[in-house]
């Protein structure tokens, strides 16, 4: 499908919560409410406490599962009925499984709110799980895998989170793979519904064009069409770091360019240098004027973009580095990265470049905030993250405090540019052996087939 | 006091204000929706549309120029789109990359974008930074610097883009091949990010001229929506756009695409699992009135889960992983376009089965009363998704401006949608989905990727 040529957008993220009212909600839950009356839309998000990381092993992908057949059948809708009521009411419904955390989206035209909660709560408290529907989405689930792989990058994420994450649950997707899926029975999906699908589990969230107050009411009305149950435990320990540089090079035929990831370890939400750490990052590789961009695309042209990344997540997460070069230029990029990351290790940032990226990240909280969705967004991150109650709203003041001395001590406790692991989507026969000479001190590397799944 | 009369005022006492010889004029006001655009020109001819929103403290800025692939010339593809590259480049005043470190200073985000009619570059900032993006627009709108050392660089930079968008990617290469196929004379044939080989040949002297030639105020609309005073934006433009001069702005040279007589077809081999089949149909322009109702009928077709052919070839009959189509939203008649992803062991000639039968039947019959009201609230929704932000709403209002001259035109087409019959819908399949106008990219796998590696190994 054609479309735009579109620039990256020039921007990085910092953010504050505010404009958000919490209220508790029978059964342990909780709700969020924004209002925005801009425009005559309505936003539902149900987050739940709990993702596919509460998948018992051997049964990978039961919870993305369940959350899928949601709208396959409640006991008074069919999946057609399902799909013609949403078109109907103007609405849209989506499901997001994640490692430690779980949605379900939906928006409606304000003129249909009511209607809209009805079918939601139909779905939610009734699903019918009609086994030739769960069987039809299993084959739909495989399908997608297949094809999940005519994307490099896709590729090279899968291959860097089971590589940085071995023998961890962050190592796991939340899809499954083919032999999980296929083993999936109905009783499966049935046990991750019971699993997550209970009221302490649960964070509402409602903005947009809906007064507070009607809010609550529908909320309740939500979070009584589930059982009674407290919060799913997070079973998800914290990852170690796996010593020494790898390679793994995803082997893939007839690439002209390269996805390249390389990183290991990075923060939790929970450290004490969090926001120094996030701060130095977006020195490195966090804004359209950073050392990566600069270094990468700005001066050698090499990659179209460059960024360094810190996820987060319940548990420490990972630092990656982020390029696409050219399969040519892939073995220079490389070393050039990895030139980078020591450099960064090593001497961290300086005044200039700390005061430079705190304004930056300071003036443009301001996107962050400027719309009901992202304030509601934020809150519930908080919720079912069980992120610091002050991680948002209190990240200004610490962003003001951050000092040189901090953010480079944060980066020499939480980087390393010895324990790092580099991963390469390219055609392995042109390539492979020039990367691997290119990269100092490697250890342990594997060419894999991008069609194999491990 | 009456609307035109306060604006008349502004401009007034805007002019009034004015040390040199640029004039803000009062063209006029839009609906749009429950708020109103409001329009002035600069002498020199440069489109100011305004939308007062303070639900933030915050200004979406919006900088469109009528021009992109299809004013560049064969031999020169790609131009319009490096050119943007070279935008965020080095000025008269600015040394190289000062633009992207001051915006980033303020807190901007930015981005930019190119297509066949048109180029935008965008900046949203807190409101008390509207002045430095004003200032940063209009100097890269007359001062740019274009030296060899950053075309250069910024050429690989475009390769590497070619590269992931459409080289190693496989819809990216069908979608390029269909419209080459489909058209033989509009300028639509070639791809917006340009062939690699004029990428690779382009000389600071073709930037030049190129800059020269469509960088002007009177071929470009600046677009503001947020939070500002109305007299002391108007007085900002005014200082920083009004003594920039005019261009002779060369007439649409793009040649009529003739009729396709009869069905085009090319087969490709990639290194994929799967098949994968992109349809086009010569569709309507933007401005047609053909043009709405065929968008209707899509939705019935393939506009999400419950459509028909998305149950027929995905839910139900379990053929296809991936489907989407869409009407293309050019100047001229652009395709009516359709992409399929067959499922292993699914071929294209299965989904070729389901897919033309389909499109038959809603030439022979009418769509039902349901799918027609279900449409419609679908298209509904998607206009007011893309009103939740300035930036959502500027972008809108340039881009109607921009193809049609009418910044409101998205909520007109809404109030056309909601007239709409089901058999205006038949007569837009009867007129567009034609056979003889189809050309089709058929991918296949080139057995590098069978799927099956996981038993192999």
């Amino acid at each position: 499908m054609s479309a735009p040529v579109k620039a990256p957008v020039r921007k990085a993220k910092a953010a504050r919560g505010d404009q958000v009212t919490r209220f508790g909600l029978a059964g342990g839950g909780s709700l969020h409410v924004a209002e925005s009356h801009a425009v005559p839309l309505v936003s539902i998000t149900i987050a739940f406490r709990s993702g596919s990381a509460s998948d018992p092993a051997g049964k990978e992908g039961a919870a993305k599962l369940a959350f899928r057949m949601l709208r396959r059948g409640s006991r008074t809708h069919s999946a057609k009925e399902i799909e013609d009521e949403l078109d109907r009411l103007g609405a849209e419904l989506s499901t997001e499984v994640s490692v430690s955390s779980s949605a379900i989206h939906g928006q409606v035209i304000e003129r249909n709110l009511g209607a809209f909660v009805d079918l939601l709560t139909a779905l939610l408290g009734e699903p019918a799980f009609p086994e030739d529907e769960l069987d039809r989405l299993k084959r739909e689930t495989l399908a997608e895998l297949v094809e999940a792989r005519d994307s490099d990058r896709a590729l090279a994420q899968q291959a860097f989170r089971r590589s940085v994450f071995t023998g961890h649950p962050y190592a796991r997707g939340a899809t499954g793979t083919r032999k999980t899926v296929t083993g999936l029975a109905l009783e499966d999906v049935r046990a991750a519904y019971r699993t997550h699908f209970v009221q302490g589990n649960v964070a509402l969230g409602f903005c947009g064009d809906v007064e507070t107050t009607r809010a609550q009411s529908l909320a309740q009305r939500i979070a009584g069409a589930l059982a009674a149950g407290p919060r799913v435990p997070d079973p998800v320990g914290a990852p170690g770091r796996i010593p020494g540089r790898r390679l793994v090079f995803v082997d893939k035929p007839e690439r002209t360019q390269t996805q390249i990831l390389i990183g290991g370890l990075g923060t939790s939400p929970h450290d004490h240098d969090h926001v120094a750490l996030s701060v130095a990052n977006a020195v490195f590789g966090g804004s359209f004027t950073s050392r990566l961009m600069r270094e990468v695309r700005s001066k050698r042209g090499w990659s179209y973009g460059a960024y360094a990344r810190l996820s987060v997540d319940k548990q420490r997460q990972a630092f990656s580095m982020w390029t696409f070069p050219a399969a040519t230029d892939a073995p220079s990029c490389i070393a050039l990265e990895l030139e980078l990351l020591e450099a960064f290790v090593a001497k961290g940032v300086d005044a200039r470049e700390l005061s430079f990226i705190k304004k930056f990240l300071g003036r443009s909280y301001a996107f962050d905030i400027d719309t009901a969705s992202k304030r509601l967004h934020q809150a519930l991150d908080v919720e079912v993250l069980d992120l610091p109650a002050d991680y948002y709203s209190g990240y200004l003041a610490r962003l003001a405090e951050v000092t040189v001395p901090q953010a480079n001590a944060a980066v020499a406790a939480r980087l390393t540019a010895d324990d790092v692991l580099v991963v390469v989507v390219g055609t392995a026969a042109e390539l492979e052996e020039k990367v691997r000479a290119i990269i100092p001190r490697l250890g342990e590397h594997r060419v894999v087939p991008f069609d194999r799944e491990e | 006091m009456p609307v035109a009369d306060i604006h008349h005022r502004i401009a007034a006492a805007v002019n009034a204000s004015s040390k040199g010889s640029a004039l803000v004029h009062y063209i006029g006001e839009h609906a749009f929706g429950p708020s109103k655009v409001v329009r002035y020109a600069l002498s020199n001819g440069l489109t100011v549309l305004l939308l007062l929103d303070q639900t933030a403290p915050v200004v979406s800025y919006f900088t469109w120029f009528k021009v992109g692939s299809r004013h560049e010339k064969p031999g020169k593809t790609g131009l319009a789109h490096l050119f943007e590259h070279l935008m965020f480049n080095e000025t008269e005043h600015l040394k190289a990359g000062e633009f992207d470190k001051k915006l980033e200073e303020s807190g901007a985000e930015s981005n930019a974008a190119t297509w066949v009619d048109w180029t935008y570059y965008h900046e949203s900032v807190p409101k008390d930074r509207l002045g430095l993006v004003i200032k940063l627009e209009s100097d890269r709108m007359h001062n740019l610097v274009l030296r060899d050392a950053q075309v250069t660089s910024e050429k690989e930079v475009v390769a590497n883009e070619r590269r992931f968008r459409v080289d190693d990617d496989v819809e990216g290469a069908a979608s390029e091949l269909l419209y080459k196929t489909a058209f033989v004379e509009h300028s639509y044939q070639w791809p917006t990010i340009g062939w690699m080989d004029d990428i690779q040949a382009f000389t600071p002297e073709d930037c030049d001229a190129f800059y020269r030639t469509f960088y002007a105020p009177n071929n470009a609309t600046v677009v503001v929506v947020g939070d500002f005073n109305e007299k002391r934006l108007l007085e900002q433009l005014r200082d920083a756009y009004g003594e920039l001069s005019a261009a002779v702005i060369p007439p649409d040279d793009a040649c009529p695409e003739p009729p396709q007589l009869e069905p085009r077809s090319i087969e490709i081999k990639k290194p994929t699992a799967t098949e994968k089949l992109l349809v086009g149909y010569h569709g309507p322009a933007l401005g047609d009135v053909g043009h709405a109702p065929l968008t209707l009928l899509n939705e019935v077709l393939f506009g999400g889960r419950a459509s028909r052919l998305y149950r027929a070839l995905v839910t139900v009959g379990e053929i296809c992983t991936d489907l989407r189509a869409w009407v293309s939203t050019f100047a001229d008649g652009g395709l009516y376009e359709i992409y399929a992803t067959a499922r292993t062991g699914k071929t294209i000639a299965d989904i070729e089965a389901v897919l033309y039968a389909e499109l038959a039947r809603v030439r022979d019959e009418v769509v039902t009363a349901d799918e027609l009201v279900r449409a419609k609230a679908r298209l509904e929704l998607g206009l007011l998704q893309s009103l939740e932000t300035m930036g959502g709403k500027a972008e809108q209002i340039g881009f109607y401006e921009t193809v049609l001259g009418d910044p409101s035109a998205a909520f007109q087409r809404l109030e056309v949608y909601r007239r709409m019959t089901a058999s205006d819908l038949r007569k837009a399949a009867r007129r567009y989905i034609v056979d003889r106008g189809r050309t089709t990219i058929r991918v296949l796998p080139d057995g590098s990727a069978t799927g099956e590696a996981e038993a192999a190994h």
